[in-house]
């Protein structure tokens, strides 16, 4: 077992884990952080997306030893119920998920679009989103919360 | 130049919805399967075949039992003595083989992935490492991998007593068919091929057992869109009364019809836990789900078709070929095939029809129900029929089908099948495609890109689908009815449990907004659940375009009982009768005076000396909704009215194709849709958008590929492509609401879109493909195939 110290939502986290265990694994079981899905487990799906130092990862393809040291962001850093993200605000609002097991990841792809580019286009919205798939919404309803949000930015 | 604009007015949204499922799966908080917590719980990991056809001749488990952490490791034979079988119920389908099959393969294994033994252990690490130390030893088989190849005289048998490899055979003839061919002008012979796809939800399927033995009870937990008559199908197979089994479908990521089938796997959870006296739980992995999850569509046609000059359509005939896969499955891997032959005659007046079908067992996954449920291929059959039929005699698309169409006059109207049409107007809903698609300028554009060199093209369809259906046909048990569970609290405050399980639908928001409406009261004081046998004491679940027909008309029904008997309360304290009492806005009324609701509530409840007397205390009632209007079995001419109302949608698309790629561009579409009286059109738009991905993905992107030998090539998403963001095409979606006779007026929706939009689609890349002279009577249209095509070559 080896143990790792990183900083989970600002806080500190620490876990004693075998060297295989993948970070998806560690978060849901280990941290109560459960809004990150297996969807694939074949790094294709995305579902399982945090991000690591501000960068998405997909939390199935990664160990968590790896993630020693960094600051890893989950969806429960970002909103809460009484107090949504703008992102989240908006896919509500634009019918932007149905089953919603997709969606936890797709609001931390988009968190960190939003913070390197506030006001993207709708094709470079669609470019950096594409690695997220939803089979639900046909993506028309989370590109229109997307691009309302850029429209809105500062 | 773009030939035309794709629209940028698209989806409609506000009106204010925010569906009450959203907060808490924004936020993560959602629970599903994988969320559900137990102390002390177990994973399970299934040990499954790589083999496509073997007889299992030991499965020696003995190095896994000594790994650490694990608790048990389990084969079919050991499980056999204590647990029952499956079955398909339908004995009375004398041309089906009745075969039963237990929880895991026994002696034989029939296709890659079938479950041969499973694991129970600490963590889903430990699990995964004891499979590896599982050894079995296999009698390879020679495979079908196909289904025409199985019809052979010489092919290997799937079951050696059948002496061939026909699970199902099934013939239909309505009205006279010699009689339409022998007055033909001309006889169109055509082979359509529909090739094998997966639903693929986001979520897997899965499932938690924990068993008590000092109460005898079984909670699961099932990621399931038929949690009630799962519970039936446990208690048969497990020897566990249905009153100690309570089944509950959690928070869902996606079913579209994978989830509505009897799992072995879900059994078998509940049977481990029954044995290994902890929590269990398994979910399925996405390389298990491509395996051995549920397959669709695969099907040959061979049709004849008999017309006049004039463009009318007599008599069709069709030969299908369906490739059911191993047929261990319940519900039967051949009911969407049986459906496909049902709606054939789509909205057309085609009075003499006949078929032959072989739903054909071979070595791959069980075929299963998707989105659509085989119609999607027979409003294709017919819809191609007629643009080859037209193209022939120089008749364009939109006349061939007026020509054709079935008249507004009468209703109902009864088609060859014996499906009974309730729908309004089929020629104004396609007046309506026309002009909102802007058929005539796009075929203008097309003209003129097609001048340019260009590959554009313009297809239109149309479809009318039985919703709301009753499966006793198909299923054997189980019917065509709904139950909802409301209950009026002391505060007011009202729950509402229904039996149709929400997979993403947002039942909870449109369910509140429907007995809230019938209350006189605001939806933000109705709670729903759903998916939970011990809130409700039966129900057949989501699929079928069911829930707001079935769930929606017994949520309507209940709440009127409940309103009904607060009037009365009402009506005796204002001392007034009970008809003369109005509810709006929170308040029942009698002209300027008005109790609130929450005081009628607490009267029940609280305060019963101000009931009237002889009226019983309390606010809550379970109905049974049954709207009637169909049959449980065929009649004696194998006609059969399955649904209790129908749906109906038109489509039309604009594509354009890149000849050197293959690759089809889709410039435009539009969908015109009525089910009846719209619940929520945001909500009704994503049905749309949702099913419209899932048409392009499975004409343009989606294919499960077997190889000669029965090996699974597409076994993870990186194989298996669906669309992604930049593949979203946009709808141009019109709601017509005509409204049907059924409580709330509703027909059903979230299937029409995936119904229509592939023959649609097919339309537009064959008139895109004109100028090359190939005709597309596939699918499939995906790059690789469409270019197999373009260059004459047999399909990969």
């Amino acid at each position: 077992m080896t143990a790792v110290r990183f900083s989970l939502n600002g806080e500190a986290a620490e876990v004693d884990v075998e060297p295989r265990e993948l970070l998806l694994d560690t978060l849901r079981d280990r941290l109560a952080m459960r809004g990150a899905h297996a969807g694939c487990e074949q790094g294709a799906c995305g579902a399982c997306t945090v991000l690591v130092d501000g960068s998405g990862v997909r939390s199935c393809l990664m160990f968590t030893v790896q993630v020693g040291g960094t600051e890893v962001r989950t969806i429960e850093g970002v909103g809460s119920p009484g107090a949504l993200h703008p992102i989240q605000q908006a896919l509500s609002e634009h019918h932007g998920l149905q089953c919603g097991f997709c969606t936890p990841a797709m609001v931390l792809t988009a968190l960190e679009l939003f913070e390197a580019d506030p006001h993207p286009t709708r094709e470079r919205i669609e470019e950096w989103m594409s690695g997220n798939l939803c089979r639900c919404t046909g993506y028309v309803n989370i590109v229109a919360a997307l691009e309302a949000v850029a429209g809105e930015g500062p | 130049m773009s030939v035309v604009a794709p629209p940028e007015a698209p989806p409609r949204t506000g009106t204010g919805t925010r569906r009450r499922e959203d907060t808490r799966l924004l936020c993560g908080k959602g629970e599903y399967l994988g969320d559900v917590q137990r102390p002390d719980l177990k994973h399970v990991a299934i040990l499954r075949s790589p083999l496509a056809h073997a007889r299992i001749r030991d499965v020696d488990v003995s190095g896994a039992m000594t790994l650490p952490g694990v608790i048990g490791v389990f084969t079919g034979a050991e499980l056999a003595p204590d647990t029952g079988e499956f079955s398909h119920h339908l004995p009375m389908i004398p041309t089906l083989r009745q075969i039963t099959w237990s929880v895991l393969a026994t002696d034989k294994v029939r296709f890659v992935g079938e479950p041969v033994a499973a694991v129970v252990a600490d963590s889903r690490y430990i699990a995964e490492d004891a499979l590896e130390l599982i050894e079995v030893d296999y009698e390879e088989l020679p495979a079908v991998s196909d289904a025409e190849a199985g019809l052979e005289a010489e092919a290997p048998l799937l079951y050696e007593d059948w002496g061939d490899n026909v699970f199902l055979y099934m013939p239909g003839a309505h009205g006279d068919v010699e009689a339409a061919f022998a007055n033909a002008d001309g006889v169109l012979q055509e082979r359509f091929t529909h090739h094998r796809i997966s639903g693929l939800p986001m979520e897997g399927h899965g499932a938690l057992g924990e068993f008590d033995p000092a109460s005898g009870r079984l909670e699961m937990y099932v990621s399931t869109q038929v949690p009630h008559t799962l519970r039936t199908v446990i208690s048969d197979i497990c020897g566990i009364s249905e009153a100690r089994i309570r089944v509950v479908a959690p928070d869902m990521g996606g079913g579209f019809g994978n989830k509505a089938h009897f799992m072995r796997e879900e059994v078998l959870v509940a049977v481990l836990a029954m044995r290994v006296r902890h929590p269990v739980v398994w979910q399925q992995d996405r390389t298990e789900s491509l395996l051995a999850g549920l397959h669709s569509r695969e099907q040959v046609h061979e049709v004849e078709v008999a017309y006049r000059n004039d463009g009318r359509v007599l008599g069709l005939r069709a030969n299908f070929v369906v490739d059911v896969g191993s047929p261990e499955l319940y519900i039967l891997g051949c009911a969407p095939a049986i459906v496909t032959t049902s709606v054939v005659p789509n909205c057309y007046d085609l009075a003499d029809y006949a078929f032959e079908m072989r739903c054909v067992a071979t070595n791959k996954c069980p075929m299963g129900g998707y989105r659509g449920y085989g119609q999607p291929q027979g409003i294709f059959l017919m819809e191609r029929v007629l643009d080859l039929v037209g193209e022939r005699l120089g008749i364009d698309p939109v006349t061939i089908r007026r020509l054709n169409m079935i008249p507004d006059e009468p209703r109902p109207y009864v088609t060859a099948t014996g499906a009974v049409l309730d729908t309004g107007s089929f020629d104004e809903q396609l007046t309506e495609l026309l002009e909102a698609a802007g058929y005539d300028a796009a075929c203008e554009a097309r003209d003129e890109a097609r001048s340019e060199g260009r590959l554009v093209g313009v297809g239109i369809a149309q479809m009318v689908e039985p919703t709301a259906p009753n499966i006793h046909a198909l299923a054997g048990r189980f019917g065509g009815y709904e139950m909802a569970m409301l209950t009026v609290a002391p505060d007011g405050k009202v729950t509402v449990a229904v039996g149709t399980k929400s997979q993403g639908q947002g039942h909870e928001t449109i369910f509140a907004k429907v007995a809230a409406e019938v209350l006189g009261i605001s939806p933000d004081d109705v709670e729903v659940s759903d998916g939970d046998t011990a809130a409700l004491p039966y129900g057949t679940g989501t699929w079928g375009s069911r829930s707001a027909v079935m769930g929606g008309g017994a949520v309507i029904k209940a709440a009127r009982q409940v309103r009904d008997k607060m009037a009365a309360i009402a009506a005796g304290m204002l001392e007034a009768p009970a008809d003369q009492i109005e509810t709006s806005d929170g308040f029942f009324r009698l002209g300027e005076a008005a109790i609130p609701f929450g005081q009628i509530a607490a009267a029940a409840y609280l305060h019963t000396f101000l009931l009237p007397s002889g009226m019983d205390p309390g606010l809550s009632v379970v109905v049974g909704y049954d709207p009637g209007n169909t049959s449980p079995f065929p009649d004696e001419r194998g006609k059969l009215n399955v649904a209790a109302t129908y749906s109906t949608a038109a489509a039309a698309a604009v594509v354009e194709v890149t000849e050197a790629t293959g690759v089809v561009k889709v410039h435009d579409l539009t969908i015109v849709h009525d089910c009846g009286t719209v619940i929520d059109n945001v909500i009704l738009d994503g049905q749309i958008h949702g099913a419209v991905a899932q048409a392009v993905g499975q004409t343009f992107f989606e294919e499960i590929r077997y190889d000669e030998n029965g090996q699974p090539q597409t076994s993870t998403l990186l194989d298996y492509m669906i669309p992604t963001f930049g593949d979203a095409v946009r709808p141009r979606i019109v709601h017509r609401e005509t409204p049907s006779a059924l409580l709330g007026g509703f027909r059903g929706a979230g299937e029409g879109a995936i119904i229509v939009t592939p023959a649609a689609l097919a339309a537009a890349v064959h008139d895109a493909l004109v100028p090359l002279g190939v005709a597309i009577t596939q699918s499939s249209l995906s790059p690789p195939r469409l270019r197999a095509l373009l260059r004459g070559r047999p399909a990969v």
